[in-house]
């Protein structure tokens, strides 16, 4: 398992890291920070890379270079993370080049199991996907700033599983809102599910939504899948069918206390870039942090 | 889906939708390419125009890298039968392409050096800890310094004295603080107004002065250049510092902390060197060249030589300049160029100057005021929207075709050129502050506007009552 943390700034990120870094904890997984910084014109690359050059000259990080070095203070007072200090091993930051516009920090004396952090500049999008397609990463974490723009392409163009952390309270105390339906992407929403509530140790609410009356035999078949895996991993749950629209009752359900997993549209992606899909709609309007299951 | 996997079609549209500028260019040229030349237009002209227009949607969308812009020009000069493959490859290498060259390499030069401690000390001896002072100081130097060795130079080398200063004040990096924006602008509005001060402070002079003597408008010397635009700059420095100490005051009014240890710093890197002195020299030759010599050999020929001593007394190794020089903007300005003379010899730039004049007229009644707007106002505007050395290459030979004396509007055309305030992208030192992520976008509009309509004012007050004077 593989987990791709994304920040920006000092300001917005520290929620992101705390769930992301719950998740990882949990799931034992690999994890990578990365900053995404400003996109350089191609009139200034060179003069940009002399600057940078310069800098180390006067023992200055690289812009970036700070973002990345709070996250990682915000790990360790946060007791996410055990480090080894090898104070002799380096006299300062170093950046280690991994192609065109990638970079990875070796903090000063520090050497941290499971975590990498990673340095990147341009589009967002563009740098996400890259990351993601290269390294293959299973989850996504990123922030709720620019949700709305984004969710679209990130829904889109990211390959692997997508955790918005929008509207996240550190102090609340968050209730998973897992919806599951007859799709073929329910199963793995299932599983995530489990994890994310045993490394939040929240109660689940399992939710099926019916446009008709009756609801399908899957439907329910699934539901009871999900009933059985969360009672054998001993995580406390409700379980909810409710008639309506899918989007509107998952929003309105999850108002600002849940945070809700769901499967990835199966629809096709010419079909999803037209005419969009569930997830999408949801994650666009939500109020609360979604994990979209690929 | 026609046999393609998920993941297929979702890279397609993935590259459609990063691409979607590359791909509306090519369906305006087919569609432009049918459409039948407008009266007055020579049908070359006419497929001239379409480049043009190709070449300023994807340097401004930036959806292809900046050497395939190039290259796509010079397969379509001559696909397009504008000219003959010979003809487009002649028109592509110029004195100033030399110049643009010539330039990039001395900045690698000298910023190699390790002269930016030097700098630093020397401006901050002279300001002093009080804040105000170091901004003046800043703005003063930056504006010296790139009206002769080019901004992204002097911006390259400022930055980390900048940043050493804000980062050693003790208020972290967390926030944009007024203390980094207003150092930081200050270098990038300095080094934006002192650009015009000589040929050599921007490659547009160098595009300008090469213009107007292919197209046999006259010349200019070093010299001469300098008497029409340095005192604009010189009245410009306290104006720049002034707006920028207004716009973004900051609450710190004394550094101290920061300008004592960064003497420490400059302390420990030692007495200047025998490299150094000889690097300094070196420039000086440069500089003398420019003014004594570039009337005979071409500004970028003297550039060049600057370079050839640089290399071969061993003061900079070929690899960084290999590895520092951005290739990719000298293929493009070359292309630009020759975009622009090709205009000039269809009649492309006749026909838009005359279209321009015949529909302003309409609005202002005065053709000089016409003039005056195309040159000053459209010339400021588009700088900031594109490289401004690609604006004067673009629009040089639209401006120089509408008449008036040819000298002064390309010397407009140039100093408006530098109006490169309101974004990010309006010139190399705007970039280089802006990636330190201290400043955001929208802090190049709030001070930008100021300094915009003013240096517009000034433009019109230096053209209208000192300029004369010098005729």
């Amino acid at each position: 398992m593989k987990i791709l943390i994304a920040i920006s700034s000092k300001e917005y990120s520290g929620p992101t890291l705390d769930v992301g870094m719950n998740i990882a904890r949990t799931l034992k997984s690999s994890t990578t920070i990365v900053d995404v910084g400003n996109k350089i014109s191609e009139f200034s690359l060179k003069d940009i890379s002399m600057a940078n050059e310069l800098m180390e000259t006067w023992d200055l990080d690289r812009p970036g270079v700070d973002v990345l070095e709070w996250a990682y203070k915000y790990l360790e007072k946060n007791q996410f993370i055990d480090s080894l200090d090898n104070s002799n091993d380096m006299s300062k930051h170093s950046l280690l080049e991994s192609g065109s516009g990638r970079a990875e920090i070796l903090l000063k004396g520090r050497t941290i199991k499971d975590l990498s952090l990673i340095l990147r500049n341009g589009d967002i999008i563009h740098e996400l996907r890259d990351e993601v397609q290269t390294f293959n990463y299973d989850l996504t974490i990123i922030g709720g700033s620019g949700q709305r723009n984004m969710a679209h392409d990130l829904v889109q163009y990211i390959d692997s599983s997508i955790f918005i952390v929008n509207n996240f309270n550190l102090n609340q105390n968050y209730k998973i809102l897992l919806a599951v339906d007859d799709s073929p992407g329910t199963k793995k929403a299932i599983k995530y599910g489990v994890r994310v509530a045993q490394a939040f140790n929240n109660k689940v609410e399992i939710l099926t939504i019916s446009e008709e009356k009756n609801i399908s035999d899957q439907c329910v078949q699934a539901s009871n899948r999900a009933e059985k895996m969360l009672r054998r991993s001993g995580i406390d749950f409700d379980k909810n069918y409710k008639v309506g629209e899918p989007v509107k009752t998952i929003i309105d359900t999850a108002a600002d206390d849940h945070i809700i997993i769901m499967g990835a549209s199966s629809q096709s992606p010419l079909a999803k870039f037209f005419m969009g899909s569930k997830p999408l709609s949801v994650m666009r309007n939500c109020n609360c942090p979604v994990l979209i299951v690929k | 889906m026609l046999g393609f996997s998920e993941r297929s079609v979702s890279n397609i549209l993935f590259w459609v939708t990063r691409k979607k500028w590359l791909i509306l260019s090519f369906f305006f040229s087919i569609s432009f390419f049918y459409m039948p030349s407008p009266d007055g237009l020579h049908p070359e002209g006419h497929r001239t125009l379409i480049i043009v227009i190709v070449a300023l949607i994807l340097i401004v969308s930036e959806s292809i890298p900046l050497p395939a812009v190039a290259i796509l020009i010079l397969i379509m000069e001559v696909i397009l039968g504008v000219d003959t493959a010979d003809g487009v490859a002649s028109s592509f290498m110029s004195d100033a392409v030399f110049f643009i060259m010539g330039s990039l390499m001395l900045a690698v030069a000298l910023v190699k050096q390790g002269l930016d401690k030097r700098l630093a000390l020397s401006v901050i001896n002279i300001t002093g800890n009080k804040t105000w002072r170091i901004v003046l100081g800043f703005v003063a130097i930056s504006a010296l310094l790139s009206s002769f060795i080019g901004e992204h130079t002097v911006g390259a080398m400022m930055l980390p004295v900048a940043l050493a200063l804000i980062r050693n004040a003790g208020l972290g990096t967390d926030k944009a603080t007024n203390l980094s924006s207003v150092l930081l602008f200050s270098i990038a509005y300095g080094c934006a107004i002192g650009s015009i001060g000589t040929p050599s402070g921007g490659g547009r002079n160098v595009i300008m002065i090469g213009y107007l003597s292919e197209f046999g408008m006259g010349t200019v010397s070093y010299l001469e250049w300098m008497k029409f635009t340095y005192p604009m700059l010189l009245v410009e420095i306290p104006i720049v510092a002034l707006v920028v100490w207004y716009t973004f005051t900051p609450s710190q009014r004394i550094m101290d902390s920061s300008v004592r240890k960064l003497k420490v710093k400059v302390a420990k890197t030692g007495d200047i060197s025998a490299n150094q002195y000889m690097a300094i020299f070196i420039f000086l030759i440069v500089f003398c060249g420019w003014i004594f010599l570039s009337p005979v050999i071409g500004l970028g020929i003297v550039a060049l030589s600057g370079v050839f001593l640089y290399l071969s007394f061993g003061l900079v190794d070929w690899q960084d300049i290999n590895r520092n020089t951005n290739w990719g903007v000298i293929l493009l300005f070359g292309a630009a160029i020759s975009l622009g003379i090709q205009m000039r010899e269809t009649g492309a730039a006749l026909w838009v100057a005359e279209q321009t004049l015949k529909y302003l007229e309409f609005i202002f009644q005065d053709i000089a005021i016409v003039r005056w707007f195309v040159a000053v106002v459209i010339t400021g505007l588009l700088t900031n929207l594109l490289s401004n050395a690609a604006t004067v290459a673009v629009l040089g030979p639209i401006i120089l075709d509408m008449g008036g004396n040819a000298i002064l509007m390309g010397i407009m055309t140039s100093i408006a050129s530098a109006f490169a305030y309101l974004t990010v992208v309006a010139s190399p030192t705007c970039m280089i502050i802006h990636s330190t992520g201290l400043i955001s976008s929208s802090d190049y509009f709030r001070a930008g506007w100021k300094l915009f309509v003013i240096s517009v004012l000034l433009l019109l007050l230096f053209s209208t009552f000192y300029w004369p004077l010098l005729l």
